[in-house]
């Protein structure tokens, strides 16, 4: 494979590279490379600079080409020629010219063994060929039947889906359906509305791509993206195949048998927001009592309690002080609060129930609920109004919070657990704020208040967002390639199964659970539930994994492509895996700032350092290399990692490898975990630095001798 | 799942909105035209120096998401560039779209050599014109498109020449002219964001004439690593580091006299500006004085961390007046704390508007409320998202741009 | 710790009389801050707007705070809910007054434009009746003579006497409006006598001091000084003009300097008025709008002046209408100076006994 490749490798002498480097030397070195074609040009990038390896390209068959010059991130669509060739970018600007002082010898040095590094990695990758599953289905399965799976359904439908969609209860609404009115969502403020799932219920009914289960349950969900097996349960079991799942089984109310001390269960005056919908909705005409308190936050905000905001209560105790006064024109509604949370256009309906004579409201925590005869005496301090007060009540309404809905009801025969990971307080939401549907399950997107606390309009817009992740999961599937956040990468892991020692390590590891177990307990891949980002690759101890364009090989023969000084030279070796998503930005970033770092240092990107494998290390240090540093994103509660738990589980391998090091005889000093922002570019030459200085006290690599 | 119709989605507007929803259709696997207005894609988010609840760069996730535009064929970019006119119907629209010149090619590779020749100097509007530029300029540190351009309100075009003699790559065009391109496409989705609000309008808070009282956008970019003070915060006045800062939330907020309305994400930025400052300058006191706090659902812990802090006091009482200390160029602010029922007068070095989102528009006829935003659907096949709808965080901007996305490729169905 | 128990009909009232929003507020504490009257240390008009607010009538009616305001609207022009604080206790002060008003029904006469008939009727009537007695309910012939159609000794002492009485049948109300307010200092520290009190709070009243603390419309301070000093003026000039008819040196001559003093005073009156009257007409956005008893306090000084000076014409020019003129200038005297306790006029008294106490307990 390697010999058949015809390569070109194409050296560009611009931004500034040619004033650094000896671009003919390079070319020379190059050469050595069994590579067709060594072409050097000012400008790579330029249309006659283009022309040029475009002409090569036609002319001499080449298989694959390598562009050394600036990094991949720039000039990225000039240089795609979309899998005709393989197209390996060196980046020898940012790495070398930019942080090396010209002409200096060692600079000089890295930009050739970068070259070498890039041939290597060309000669033992392979352009993808993408898995495409047979049989992908093109149906979307919805679960939850309220107004977040119902919108789901109705705006997949529209796209040309058909969707599945399966309610436990027996009637489609979920929570809404309990509602008796609603607050509005334009102007004018003044008018509560009917609520909208009636509607959106009407709609999903009577459309032909919508098939609706009622009274369903999940025995088990099976499969990966493009097709999941379902089995459900209505009366009988029955079997359905879908492409991609949106799980919108919403939320239940916090018990509120938890606020005994705001008199709940002790009166049957004191009741939820919930519980008073259903009242109101029940007997909208009855004539309820004249003093009616709420208190806002009920076990919210609290860490007894519920620590977090519902987002919901605030507008709706403001509905229902509404529903209040207009059924008793006599009426009066107290409203006690920590704060009133009605954001954007919501503050127009919050004036709207502040300009009724009979609504009064104060912040103030309420410190006792006593029952007197037939009242409720409310005792409230560090209120607005100067005084402790004290209100005597006919009913209480407790504004209390929601909670997530249990995504075990699933049934997910993943090995990794039959829900869907949680990320804090039950809840299956994402920690990236600039990708809210990251579910850690491939093909399965949460939507509504199942993931995150919110009210309906909140979730009519959450409930499109996840069909169209959902619609675009199918649709990359079937073109096999990943989705989100290695988007249209066609690579997947192809496993080496003879060496494989049922270890597990890749399945408990993979964030996706893209791993499940056969009968005998083997891994057994998904490749469509694949993210590509390789932690398994990182985390086999017997090697079995790797990808086309990325493999065990390839790095190892990167690493070993690398000029080893010798030991009399007194030149140090360093290998640094980076991360390819905050922390290689952060190195260019401060090449391209000017700053400066030791030309010893060798870079391999890497998708994820959770994907750097315990062979690398030792193969490097086997070779010489004096430390390995591993450069990735940020771990932790806040995490920046973007396959969610690489860089822990970096940390956490960092302890098998002090054994390696151990019994190589070698110091554990030598490998060093790092983590950084993509801002911190400023901290990238002060980090090579340390670590330079670090293995200069501990003196070199005693492999390099041998 | 037939594409009826082949026609490109148009997305107006580059911020992480329009971003989100440009990657998102196209990784379905249509075409998409994004259009932006500034040289470079980002537009506020860019700009800022964290987002909360994580307090981690904006910048992390808009390089995944330049990378999903880099690898994906099927968008295109446009800067500089804007709607003028836009006629048809769903599934088939005309949109007339104006591409300002940058005097800037493709074949730039931002090697800087002609800002170290460039004579001229504008105020730099990146960093709301705290410091300057040249006339040629890189937008930013992480510009992308990475590449220069020119403002013509300040080059002295051929009679200068210099930045044209100096490329090597014949980069740069100083007589390129205003482009105008007719698209057809199937559907559209405004995503034009918001502008701050003027803070200028507030009369007793001086924002005008008192060079330490700052927006909280301005405050953002004081705070950034690429901003005026690369990553330290130095007040304008003598670019000294203040040790304590008082935020004014709801500046020209819930008010009557300026935006009625409640722009939701003033509060966790003000949150998140007092922790972060927190965090880099542990000794610093920080008062944050506010007439609710309006933070929702896991947000809540992040005003935990608050609380917490024994240095950030929150106060409920809205700063009402405003004046300067002649020699220090300090602040006194004037508030009620409410729950004491006490006047109080505080002296501190820096003060920050939280000010509010006002939307922006394209340039054609549009559905609004009394506010100026826009309404959701402006008719089938148009959609406006995210902050020229109404005020959201970035988060919410994402779920809206990729429930707006499902709605475009509706139209091709 | 207080049982709240909202006065609904108090807060419809006071509803009505300020028209202003009220309910609308958020407690932010912009009014506060705005105000340079208030005090640092419970500062109004917040608290008073949630009082206003929750219909708690008991913190409302006897506040000196609702009396240290002097009304120049700045809280409501900076106020960001619209809610004007500034009219809603201006409004509090015309329930103020109502409430203390003793005989009760001449405060409720004077709170509602419905009932203004019946508050014209009374000193047309009684002036009528003493007019009868007098003999003199005709016009008389000749050249205009006031004390032949009403006899300077009848005018002077009925309308002493009247005005006595008003003050004495007023008095028992303004001694529990004392004591009310009072009460609501329990802990109540005397940190100035009251005489010293009493003289501070004069200082304030003729140096106009306060008015010159609130920023926002100097004009104010200008206006109200040439109306007080105008009808300051013109109280020494009737105090004199009285002893002149016992003396028999009545009418005065045009030339006697107290007629001139009359005359300044007069012309003083009106440009304050008419200053007052325009802002608040043509400038509601800086002067805020206006409630029932601002304008019958404004109009029936604007009318007791200028029919005065149309008075002093009419009689030298010997118009018909003279008397006719003249007893609507005596309604007007007994508007703005019998009716005084139960008008927004009283404000002479109810803001200086308020001021004293501030004062008194160091609110100021």
């Amino acid at each position: 494979m390697v010999l058949d490749k015809k390569i070109g490798i194409y050296i560009c002498s611009g931004c500034g590279i040619g004033n650094c480097l000896d671009v003919t030397k390079l070319s020379q070195a190059a050469s050595t490379e069994n590579t067709l074609i060594c072409k050097i040009h000012k400008a790579l990038c330029s249309p006659e600079g283009f022309e040029i390896i475009k002409k090569d390209i036609e002319k001499e068959q080449l298989s694959g080409i390598c562009v050394a010059a600036c990094s991949p991130r720039e000039k990225t669509e000039l240089f795609n020629f979309r899998d005709h060739i393989q197209v390996e970018r060196i980046n020898i600007r940012e790495l070398a010219a930019w942080i090396g002082e010209p002409g200096e010898e060692n600079t000089q040095v890295a930009a050739e063994d970068y070259l070498r590094m890039g041939i290597t990695k060309l000669k033992t990758t392979s352009i993808p060929e993408p898995y495409i599953e047979d049989e992908i289905c093109n149906d979307i399965l919805v679960v939850g039947g309220g107004v977040s799976g119902v919108t789901a359904a109705i705006e997949g439908a529209k796209a040309g889906y058909t969707i599945c969609l399966i309610e436990k209860e027996n009637d489609l609404g979920g929570w809404a359906n309990k509602l008796y009115k609603q607050i509005p969502f334009k102007a004018p403020y003044d008018q509560l509305k009917e609520p909208l799932v009636t509607e959106l219920i009407a709609e999903a009914e009577n459309n032909k791509f919508i098939r609706i289960y009622k009274s369903t349950a999940i025995l088990q969900i099976d499969g990966h993206p493009g097709r999941f097996e379902i089995a459900i349960k209505h009366v009988k079991t029955e079997k359905i195949v879908v492409g991609a799942i949106v799980a919108a089984m919403g939320w239940k109310p916090y018990n509120a048998k938890a606020l005994s001390q705001l008199g709940y269960g002790t009166s049957d005056k004191v009741l939820t927001n919930l519980e008073f919908e259903t009242l109101i909705k029940g007997n909208p005409k009855q004539r309820l009592p004249g003093t009616i308190l709420f208190i806002q936050c009920a076990g919210s905000r609290d860490k007894d309690h519920l620590p977090y905001c519902s987002s919901y209560c605030c507008g709706t105790s403001l509905k229902q002080t509404k529903y209040i006064r207009e059924s008793n024109p006599d009426s009066s509604v107290y409203i006690v609060y920590k704060d009133i949370r009605t954001p954007g256009m919501y503050e127009e309906f919050y004036k709207e129930v502040q300009r009724d004579d009979r609504v009064f409201f104060t912040k103030g925590d309420v410190e006792k609920v006593e029952t007197q005869s037939e009242k409720l005496k409310v005792i409230i301090k560090n209120t607005l109004l100067g005084d402790d007060i004290s209100i005597m009540a006919d009913m209480i309404i407790l504004a209390t919070g929601m909670t997530p809905a249990t995504t075990a009801d699933l049934n997910l025969s993943y090995r990794l657990g039959k829900g869907l990971p949680e990320l804090k307080y039950e809840f299956s939401d994402s920690h990236f704020i600039c990708f809210p549907y990251e579910t850690r399950r491939t093909g399965i997107y949460a939507a509504g208040a199942l993931r995150a606390p919110m009210d309906i309009s909140a979730c009519i817009e959450d409930a499109g967002g996840a069909m169209l992740k959902a619609i675009q999961c199918i649709e990359a599937t079937k073109r096999g390639e990943a989705v989100h956040p290695r988007a249209g990468d066609k690579s997947y892991p192809v496993l080496f199964m003879d060496r494989c020692t049922d270890c597990k390590r890749c399945t408990e590891e993979c964030p996706f659970g893209m791993y499940d177990e056969t009968e005998k307990g083997t891994p057994l891949p998904n490749p469509a539930r694949c993210r590509r980002c390789g932690i398994c690759m990182g985390s086999c101890p017997e090697r079995v994994i790797s990808f086309a364009d990325f493999s065990i090989n390839s790095v190892s023969a990167m690493i070993k492509s690398v000029s080893m000084p010798d030991e009399f030279e007194e030149k140090l070796r360093v290998l640094a895996f980076v991360c390819e998503n905050d922390a290689y930005p952060a190195l260019e970033m401060a090449a391209r700032k000017g700053l400066k770092w030791s030309p010893f240092i060798r870079i391999i990107p890497v998708r994820c350092i959770g994907s750097i494998n315990k062979v690398w290390i030792s193969d490097a240090l086997s070779c010489g290399y004096d430390g390995i540093l591993q450069i990735g994103c940020k771990p932790g509660d806040d995490y920046q990692c973007h396959y969610i738990q690489g860089s822990e589980l970096t940390q956490k391998r960092g302890e098998n490898l002090q054994e390696t090091l151990q019994t190589m005889m070698l110091e554990p000093e030598r490998i060093k975990t790092v983590f950084v922002e993509i801002t911190d570019y400023h901290k990238i030459p002060v980090i090579f630095e340390e670590y330079m200085n670090e293995i200069e006290a501990i003196g070199p690599n005693p492999f390099k001798s041998m | 799942m037939t594409v009826r119709n082949k026609k490109p989605i148009l997305v107006i507007g580059g911020g992480i909105s329009g971003i989100t929803a440009a990657v998102e259709i196209a990784e379905v696997g249509h075409e998409v035209i994004l259009i932006e207005k500034e040289a470079y894609l980002g537009g506020h988010v860019v700009k800022m120096n964290n987002y909360f609840p994580k307090l981690c760069p904006p910048a992390c996730g808009l390089e995944i998401n330049f990378q999903r535009i880099r690898q994906n064929t099927r968008i295109e970019v446009m800067v500089s560039t804007e709607l003028v006119a836009l006629s048809g119907e769903r599934g088939d629209f005309k949109a007339s779209l104006r591409t300002t010149p940058l005097y800037v090619k493709n074949t730039c590779t931002a090697c800087r050599k002609c800002v170290d020749v460039c004579p001229e100097v504008r105020p730099d509007d990146f960093n709301y014109g705290f410091g300057s530029t040249k006339a040629i300029y890189l937008p930013h540190d992480m510009a992308f498109p990475m590449k220069y351009s020119i403002d013509d309100r300040y080059c002295k075009k051929e009679s200068c020449n210099k930045c044209v003699e100096i490329c090597e790559y014949e980069a740069i065009d100083l007589f390129a002219k205003e482009e105008m391109k007719e698209v057809e496409v199937s559907a559209v989705i405004l995503a034009t964001g918001w502008e701050n609000y003027n803070a200028g309008l507030l009369d007793k808070l001086h924002y005008n004439e008192f060079k330490n009282v700052v927006t909280n956008v301005e405050f953002e970019r004081l705070l950034a690593p690429g901003g005026p003070g690369k990553g330290s915060l130095l007040r304008p006045s003598d670019q000294k580091e203040p040790k304590d800062i008082v935020f004014v939330q709801c500046a020209g907020s819930r008010d009557e006299n300026h935006l009625p309305y409640c722009s939701a994400v003033c509060c966790p930025a003000s949150l998140k500006h007092a922790l972060t400052c927190q965090e880099r300058y542990p000794g610093s006191k920080i008062r944050i004085f506010y007439i609710d706090l309006r933070v929702t659902g896991r947000n809540e812990d992040f005003l935990k961390r608050v609380e917490e802090n024994k240095n950030i006091e929150l106060v409920k009482g809205k700063v009402a007046s405003i004046e300067e200390i002649p020699d220090s160029k300090n602040l006194r602010i004037e508030a009620e704390n409410t729950m004491k029922s006490k006047k109080i007068r505080v002296e501190t070095e820096l003060v920050v508007l939280a000010t509010g989102i006002v939307p922006n528009q394209p340039a054609i006829e549009m559905k609004t409320n009394q506010y100026n935003f826009m309404s959701g659907e402006q008719k089938s096949g148009v959609y406006a998202i995210a902050c020229g709808k109404k005020p959201m965080d970035v988060s919410s901007s994402v779920k809206d741009a990729t429930a707006a996305a499902l709605k475009t490729i509706q139209t091709i169905r | 710790m207080i049982e709240v128990l909202p006065d609904i009909q108090f807060k419809k009232e006071l509803r009505r009389v300020s028209k202003a929003p009220l309910n609308e507020c958020i407690q932010c504490g912009t009014c506060s801050v705005v105000c340079s009257l208030a005090p640092d240390e419970k500062p109004f008009p917040r608290k008073e707007m949630i009082w206003a607010g929750w219909g708690m009538k008991e913190k409302l009616i006897a506040n000196p705070d609702v009396w240290l305001c002097y009304q120049c609207g700045d809280c409501s022009t900076y106020c960001p809910r619209g809610v004007k604080p500034s009219e809603v206790l201006a409004g509090v002060r015309q329930i103020t007054y109502r409430q203390y008003a003793r005989p009760r029904f001449l405060g409720e006469i004077m709170s509602h434009p419905k009932w203004l008939p019946v508050a014209l009727l009374i000193p047309v009537v009684i002036i009528s009746v003493i007019l009868k007695i007098a003999g003199t309910l005709s016009i008389p012939e000749g050249p205009v003579n006031y004390s032949k159609f009403f006899p300077h000794a009848w005018l002077n002492v009925s309308f002493t006497l009247l005005t006595f009485f008003s003050y004495g049948l007023a008095y028992s109300g303004l001694k529990k409006f004392w004591k009310d307010i009072k009460m609501q200092f329990p802990d109540f520290q005397m940190k100035k006598s009251y005489f010293n009190s009493f003289r501070e709070s004069l200082i304030a009243i003729f140096s106009h001091s306060r008015f010159g603390k609130c920023s926002s419309q100097k004009s104010r301070r200008v206006s109200h000084f040439l109306v007080f000093y105008g009808f300051v003026l013109l109280l020494f000039v009737t105090a004199y003009a009285i002893v002149a008819t016992i003396t028999h040196h009545y009418p005065l001559g045009f030339l006697n300097p107290f007629k001139i003093a009359g005359n300044v005073a007069g012309l003083m009156l009106i440009a304050g008025l008419g200053m007052m009257i325009i802002n608040r007409l043509f400038n509601r956005k800086n002067f805020g709008s206006s409630n029932y008893s601002d304008w019958l306090l404004l109009v029936s000084l604007f009318f007791l002046t200028v029919s005065g000076l149309v008075v002093e014409m009419s009689r030298l020019l010997n118009w018909g209408s003279a008397y006719h003129l003249y007893f609507l200038h005596l309604v007007c005297v007994w508007f703005v100076i019998i009716y005084l306790p139960y008008t927004k006029f009283g404000h002479l008294i109810y803001r200086t006994l308020a001021m004293m106490i501030a004062t008194s307990i160091g609110r100021n």
